[in-house]
């Protein structure tokens, strides 16, 4: 984020502290965070990371709607709903720390990372998305994808703008097929549209077939991703989906029909007029799978 | 932790039955060590299911020596890590204790550099205390170490978890808690662990909290934790299983009450031993909150976020163990 978001999102953060946390903590707050944003106070910076929850408690965040909107249009797909409020106050510490030495900024959150305890951990990859200098963070997100620690899949993967907007195409294929392999919402995957590829549709192509080989189920969200990639060999699935397929599975079916260009889909989706009007008049989407 | 199973001839085969438990059922336990990283999600499921809601992971040796500073740190990583999340998948609220073990602090090169990321890691949540620390061969390396870290956890603020040795124990129990007080620490903050006959009533004479490791063959059997607190009472006493990667039990504490229950102590007394009283000695590190065990339960399954129930990292689905078909 440049400085002047950075600048204004810290305003609307702060402001929603304030109404979680007594006066007392929250001037240890503002202390702390301007101690710890002098870069050659690591000291202080490491200590006010680790103890936060100590001084603010765990209480989870209900957003005002003035708040929410406020923190959208600055950052768009960003949201503090339903963070603990020590999980805000750690980002928002982050979010003061004076980053025109890059190498030294850089280097002072990284150091964060070796010895992060869990919830430290959640706090470090949602902040991701509010860090100076994007490309930084890069490989640092990618690694946070291979962790199996499942709350901080969620930070990264939920509401987090960053993945989309700065990952590689073969890390951000990554993130996905964990997010299926791990049960996630998908509606809650921020560019997950926008960033589909052909890539992807394949090695999602060969999932579906290893799961059907093995008996299993596989989910609706994955024709969402493999529609618009359908092609002749692959085109059986739907054709599967229609004919065998549970109404959830149906109605995946549908929307992937109305995704695809492939000729023969037009047709087969005019045998489900239902489902078809349903597509056309948006009462069937996506988002409600 | 334990380190010898030398004599496990003449062990029964005898299988646990539902009934047996039944006693307790309802009943909350605390686990004041064990050494979750060694164990399976088969036993954290039987620990859930037989009333276990937290527990205390003390930092030990993983059974063979570590050649460099960075296996501590990757260790004392997944004690606040990995390992917490794998207990909250089945609704255990996990808590650590963090220290350098005592067998370890004889390889004084590696030992400097431990020490100096101990601070790293003690005042992370959920740090309970510094532990488990103390005597193994009682050499002077061992000392030097037992001493620096209990200056670390009066900095801290933080009770300490004390192993006791197996060699030599009566006179390595008292020495322990000669050189707590020569240190000036108070010995209502200090937990001496793997108690006995032998060692109980000095430990408790001298204000110190008194644990009893319920271990098959090298420490504690519980028919003899059940006559101890008939004999000492519940005051600064609790029990734990210390169980580990050798023949151990994690279901001991549970056992235990339930073997009270049989043989006569009162519910109030139970809870004060198998729950209770671990809560007041590692309370004291400010990082233990009851509401805790409730909220790791709810984490996962319940929680609504924009008006949807999420899978908020995921309770780990159960299976049917007495099921043949695995899919």
């Amino acid at each position: 984020m440049d400085t002047e978001t950075t600048r204004s999102l810290t305003e609307v953060l702060t402001s929603i502290i304030e109404k979680k946390v007594n006066q007392e903590t929250c001037q240890w707050l503002l202390d702390k965070a301007a101690q710890s944003a002098d870069k050659n106070n690591n000291y202080q910076l490491n200590l006010t990371f680790t103890s936060i929850p100590r001084h603010t408690g765990k209480e989870e965040i209900v957003l005002e709607e003035p708040d929410e909107k406020k923190i959208n249009s600055l950052l768009p797909g960003f949201t503090v709903e339903g963070w603990t409020v020590d999980r805000l106050c750690r980002v928002w510490l982050l979010m003061q720390l004076d980053s025109s030495d890059k190498e030294a900024y850089i280097n002072r959150i990284e150091n964060l990372f070796p010895q992060a305890e869990m919830n430290e951990l959640v706090a470090l990859y949602s902040a991701l998305p509010v860090l100076t200098y994007p490309e930084a963070w890069r490989l640092r997100c990618a690694e946070g994808i291979r962790s199996n620690i499942g709350i901080v899949l969620d930070a990264i993967m939920y509401h987090n703008p960053f993945p989309a907007k700065y990952l590689d195409e073969g890390a951000w294929n990554q993130l996905v097929l964990k997010a299926f392999f791990t049960d996630k919402n998908m509606n809650y995957i921020e560019g997950l549209d926008e960033r589909s590829n052909q890539h992807l549709a394949n090695t999602l192509f060969d999932y579906v077939e290893e799961r059907w080989a093995a008996g299993r189920t596989t989910s609706p969200q994955i024709w969402r991703l493999t529609g618009k990639y359908m092609d002749g060999s692959h085109f059986y699935m739907l054709d599967k989906l229609m004919n065998e397929g549970n109404e959830t599975n149906q109605q995946a079916g549908a929307l992937a029909l109305s995704d695809c260009s492939f000729e023969k889909a037009a047709t087969v989706l005019d045998q489900y007029p239902d489902l078809k009007t349903a597509i056309e008049q948006r009462k069937l989407t996506w988002q409600m799978l | 932790m334990c380190c010898s199973n030398e004599e496990h001839a003449g062990m029964e085969a005898e299988k646990l039955t539902a009934a047996d438990l039944e006693v307790i059922k309802g009943m909350h336990f605390f686990d004041p060590h064990i050494h979750m990283v060694s164990r399976t999600t088969d036993d954290y499921q039987a620990m859930a299911d037989a009333g276990v809601v937290a527990v205390i992971e003390p930092a030990f040796w993983l059974g063979q020596p570590r050649t460099g500073v960075d296996s501590f740190r990757d260790y004392y990583s997944s004690l606040i890590g990995w390992e917490r999340f794998r207990a909250s998948q089945f609704g255990i609220k996990h808590y650590c204790t963090i220290g350098l073990n005592s067998r370890e602090a004889n390889n004084e090169k590696l030992a400097e550099q431990v020490m100096e990321i101990l601070p790293l890691f003690v005042y992370k949540e959920g740090v309970v205390g510094v532990g488990e620390i103390g005597f193994d061969d009682q050499t002077p390396a061992e000392e030097k170490y037992y001493r620096l870290q209990l200056e670390l956890a009066k900095e801290a603020h933080l009770p300490v978890q004390i192993h006791t040795p197996h060699r030599d124990k009566k006179k390595g129990t008292q020495r322990s808690m000669d050189i707590a007080i020569e240190q000036g620490l108070d010995p209502y903050s200090v937990i001496v662990d793997h108690n006995n006959e032998e060692t109980v009533k000095e430990v408790l004479d001298r204000g110190f909290w008194a644990a009893f490791t319920i271990y098959p063959f090298t420490k504690m059997g519980n028919e003899r934790m059940v006559e101890m607190v008939k004999q000492y009472g519940t005051e600064r006493i609790m029990i734990n299983s210390a169980a580990d990667w050798g023949i151990s039990d994690p279901l001991a504490v549970p056992k235990t009450a339930a073997l009270m229950k049989i043989r006569g102590i009162e519910i109030k007394d139970i809870e004060l031993v198998c729950y209770r009283n671990a809560i007041t000695a590692f309370g004291q590190s400010g990082q233990i909150l009851e509401s805790d065990f409730q909220e790791v339960k709810n984490i996962d399954q319940s929680k609504k976020f924009q008006g949807n129930t999420v899978l908020r990292g995921g309770q780990a689905p159960r299976i049917n163990k007495g099921s043949l078909i695995i899919s």
